[in-house]
């Protein structure tokens, strides 16, 4: 299957032939789930059809909140923040609910017909059956008073349909018509050319569900690439690929056993994806200049480096002798003088300026990279600058001994420091010595040394996945509660204990929880993310990542290549499915991983038409909601429901899924009684079929009789409204 | 506004010549008019239908009955007739090597599976 290339958008042009038209013309609009598409009486194809949705972005450059009805074209919604809006439609299930939304749509709508002054045509609009009569009202108010019709009219899409292709013979003046639409499914029965209200059913299934349905499957089947199946990108599946099978049974016994027939129907939609490259082993010379280039590059840091240091050395040592010369100055001057020169300096004493040097010459031995002078100096200058701190207490006054506490502790800090510090340096040698013995191993045999490493890189990776496995017991409890006939591991046998003997009351006065601190760590114990084993497993994630790093490194060492240039670290690995979580078993990722394979879904999605039960909605199926329409006609007669069985249209946007028809038949035939005549058309173009007949409807002389005027309306109001009822032959 | 996106037309006008109220007017700005719009839940609970007679078919009246036929339940993960159910998660499964699958998934996958079918239980 090729890649869906990038679908190709057209706007609705503007129109501009709308003061040709009389004010007599009806204005024919189908205000469908799905699409809107408005247009003139009298002619066979809506003028302007878009998504009926509306988004308000802001716009980026000048900050305000534009509306866009309908899709746009995706090139230019850059210039629009659409973060936080999303798509609105006026409909709830298959009534306009919102009717600011609905306005939206019929300004643009009546704007790309070319509207400039007020619209002053009579407008047939299409509505659900038993359309809820606040819903009717909000529209009409709406028709009538901001945009100023003349007169309307509400009527049925899917009876519309029926008519038209009636007057096309393919079906007769008494028969069934099964309208599927975005959100709803409709049957009505037609006795005589009129509908026959009481007798209709609807269930709440529709392409929405079906694409809803196949988005959500494929989400959860693919979770990597959840991102990429969009509700449009679904559409499109569905549109080119579902299919309702003849038989749902026995189609998926073919997919489950794996015949030829499923393989063939399996389709594959492959995304966009680019192998990394692994690269051959490179050759000789590929190696020979990798090493060179390599060996440059460290020899030029190494020049910098030596710059560099180069350069702090003589700023030290400049340093030290401008401080030399004054601390000589001071020797050779006298000590009134002393206090004049050292103001000109920024020093304030002498042993500054002693310590100073001390500090420096310290610093430039480093820099010059010879090892640093013991600091028995210290040791020395503590008890100097602590003198109090050795003197018993007894033999000093109040304000010495604040003095004596004072310099105790700062004595036991600097000497925790010292310490500290001691204990870094052992660490750091004890790990240049780990690091230097690691070396000489890979050095001697590399291929040995490969092997352990990735053999401890598995031990550490299991090792670290069965620490975190015993927490749960392998249990994914929805509620984390305990199942029936649940085994429980001594760490949670322990905390449910903790757990009943904190809540059990022990009645007033006996319960003493709290007065000790220990008590509150009886939460710590509780809490379900506690990890005693914190610290250890730390540790061990720690060497994980340092054994990784090790496996993936680029050395500039002197070896010619990497460790191992087949290392992939876990991450970008795929499990291979059949093992269980302990003992999965990966392998790198390839083009297979990057492919949807749709081969159930395809028949699986819109068989939700028939069953709706499959996703939850308690009600009947297409087939079955025809026999219940039949079933609720007041008239007991049977040939007429014969005659009925023969004249079974089936509309709406769902009747264009291949296999429908044949499926829809068997299963109506099962209702009916055997041997009785029955015959399934489909209308000449199921999408639009409704606004055609609603078109011609318009178009006929007696038009005028079935609308409510603007005069009417204002004086009778919604009683009228309530009364409305469409009569179809005319 | 950039000289492709007004070319474009792709943006509704703020005043149209055809209408007598603009939306700015109708709807000034700042108020939220989400919770002005009543769902369609509450639409048929303000229609009051027991009040009308009961032989004049209206909204609810034409809903369908649930299905006469037994539902046959299909494997959650796999699609297949599934003759089994988990005791733990309550998701259908047709043969072993799926039933191992379930028990490897985690919490939100085992939700939106369930959730696929409404078979999800909230406690709020």
């Amino acid at each position: 299957m090729p890649p869906s290339s990038s679908s190709s958008f057209t706007r609705p042009s503007r129109q501009s032939d709308y003061a040709r038209f009389s004010p007599t013309t009806p204005i024919v609009i189908d205000n469908g789930g799905s699409t809107f598409r408005i247009g003139w009486a009298g002619e066979s194809d809506p003028r302007i059809t878009f998504r009926n949705v509306v988004q308000r972005p802001r716009h980026k450059a000048t900050g305000d909140a534009v509306t866009l009805v309908g899709d746009q074209d995706p090139a230019l919604m850059k210039y629009f923040d659409c973060t936080r809006t999303s798509y609105r439609s006026p409909f709830d299930c298959n009534v306009v609910y919102q009717f600011e939304i609905m306005e939206y749509v019929l300004d643009y709508g009546f704007e790309c017909l070319g509207a400039n002054s007020e619209v002053n045509h009579p407008i047939l609009m299409t509505e659900c059956i038993c359309n809820p009569l606040s819903s009717r009202s909000k529209m009409a108010e709406l028709l009538f008073e901001t945009y100023g019709a003349p007169s309307i009219a509400f009527g049925v899409d899917a009876i519309f349909s029926y008519k038209l292709n009636q007057q096309y013979g393919r079906c007769y003046e008494d028969g069934l018509t099964v309208c599927s639409g975005f959100s709803t499914s409709h049957v009505i029965p037609i006795v005589q050319g009129e509908p026959v209200t009481k007798a209709c059913c609807r269930t709440n299934i529709g392409g929405f569900h079906i694409t809803d349905y196949l988005k959500q499957l494929l989400s959860l089947k693919h979770p990597q690439h959840i991102s990429n199946i969009t509700w449009e990108k679904a559409e499109e599946l569905k549109m080119e690929h579902c299919y309702v099978a003849q038989d749902f049974a026995s189609e998926l016994q073919q997919f489950q056993k794996g015949n030829e027939d499923a393989k063939e129907k399996t389709r594959c939609w492959q995304l966009p994806w680019v192998a990394p490259t692994q690269g051959e082993v490179p050759s000789e010379e590929e190696l020979t200049r990798r090493a060179a280039l390599k060996e440059k590059q460290g020899q030029r840091l190494r020049d910098m480096a030596a710059a560099r240091r180069s350069l702090r050395i003589t700023e030290l040592e400049n340093e030290l002798n401008g401080l030399e010369n004054l601390s000589q100055q001071l020797d050779e001057v006298d000590e009134h003088d002393v206090s004049s020169i050292l103001a000109g300096t920024k020093f304030y004493s002498r042993q500054e300026i002693e310590s100073n040097i001390i500090r420096l010459t310290q610093s430039l031995r480093k820099a010059k990279g010879e090892p640093i002078e013991v600091e028995e100096k210290n040791d020395a200058s503590l008890l100097e600058k602590y003198p109090l701190a050795s003197v018993p207490d007894e033999m000093l006054t109040p304000e010495q001994l604040k003095e004596k506490k004072k310099q105790i502790f700062l004595k036991t800090t600097s000497e925790g420091r010292l310490l500290a510090k001691q204990k870094r340096l052992e660490e750091e040698s004890i790990r240049e010595r780990q690091n230097q013995l690691d070396e000489e191993k890979r050095l001697e045999n590399p291929e040995l040394y490969l092997e352990q490493m990735h053999a401890r890189y598995r031990e550490l990776c299991e090792r670290v996945e069965q620490r975190k496995k015993p927490k749960t017991n392998g249990n994914h409890n929805l509620l984390g509660g305990v199942g029936r006939g649940e085994r429980l591991t001594a760490a949670q046998k322990e905390r449910m204990r903790l757990l009943t003997s904190a809540a059990f009351d022990r009645g007033k006065g006996e319960d003493t929880f709290g007065a000790r601190d220990e008590d509150w760590q009886l939460y710590k114990l509780m809490s379900k993310d506690n990890d005693d084993d914190d610290n250890s497993l730390d540790e061990e994630e720690a060497e994980l990542a340092r054994v990784t790093c090790r496996l993936q490194a680029n050395d500039l060492s002197p070896l010619p290549q990497d460790i191992d240039p087949n290392f992939v670290p876990r991450s970008d690995l795929v499990p291979i499915p059949g093992g269980t979580t302990e003992f999965q078993k990966f392998r790198p990722q390839t083009a297979e991983d990057f492919q949807i394979i749709l081969d159930v879904e395809r028949f699986k999605c819109p068989e939700v038409l028939f069953q709706p039960n499959m996703i939850g909605i308690d009600q009947a199926g297409l087939d079955e909601m025809a026999g219940i329409s039949l079933r609720r006609l007041p008239m007991v007669d049977d040939s007429l429901k014969a005659e009925m069985s023969k004249s079974v249209l089936v509309t709406g946007g769902c009747a264009l899924l291949p296999g429908l028809l044949p499926r829809l038949e068997a299963g109506i035939r099962q209702l009916r009684p055997y041997l009785s005549p029955l015959k399934v058309v489909r209308a000449s173009d199921p999408v639009l079929d409704a606004w055609r007949g609603a078109s011609r409807y318009a178009n006929s002389p007696h038009f005028t009789l079935q609308t409510i005027s603007i005069q009417d309306y204002y004086e009778k109001g919604e009683s009228l409204l309530r009364q409305y009822q469409m009569k179809y032959t005319i | 506004m950039e000289p492709e996106v007004a070319s474009s037309e792709m943006v509704l006008p703020v005043v149209l010549p055809f209408k007598r109220v603009q939306m700015s007017d109708k709807y000034p700005k700042g108020q939220s008019r989400g919770r002005q719009w009543k769902h369609l839940k509450q639409i048929l609970q303000a229609e009051n239908y027991a009040s009308l007679p009961a032989d004049e078919p209206n909204y609810l009246s034409i809903e369908s009955p649930p299905s006469m036929y037994p539902s046959k339940k299909y494997c959650d993960i796999t699609g297949f007739e599934a003759h089994y159910v988990d005791p733990r998660t309550t998701l259908r499964y047709a043969n072993p090597g799926v039933f191992k699958r379930i028990r490897g998934l985690t919490d939100d996958q085992i939700q939106r599976y369930l959730a696929l079918r409404n078979a999800v239980i909230v406690l709020r």
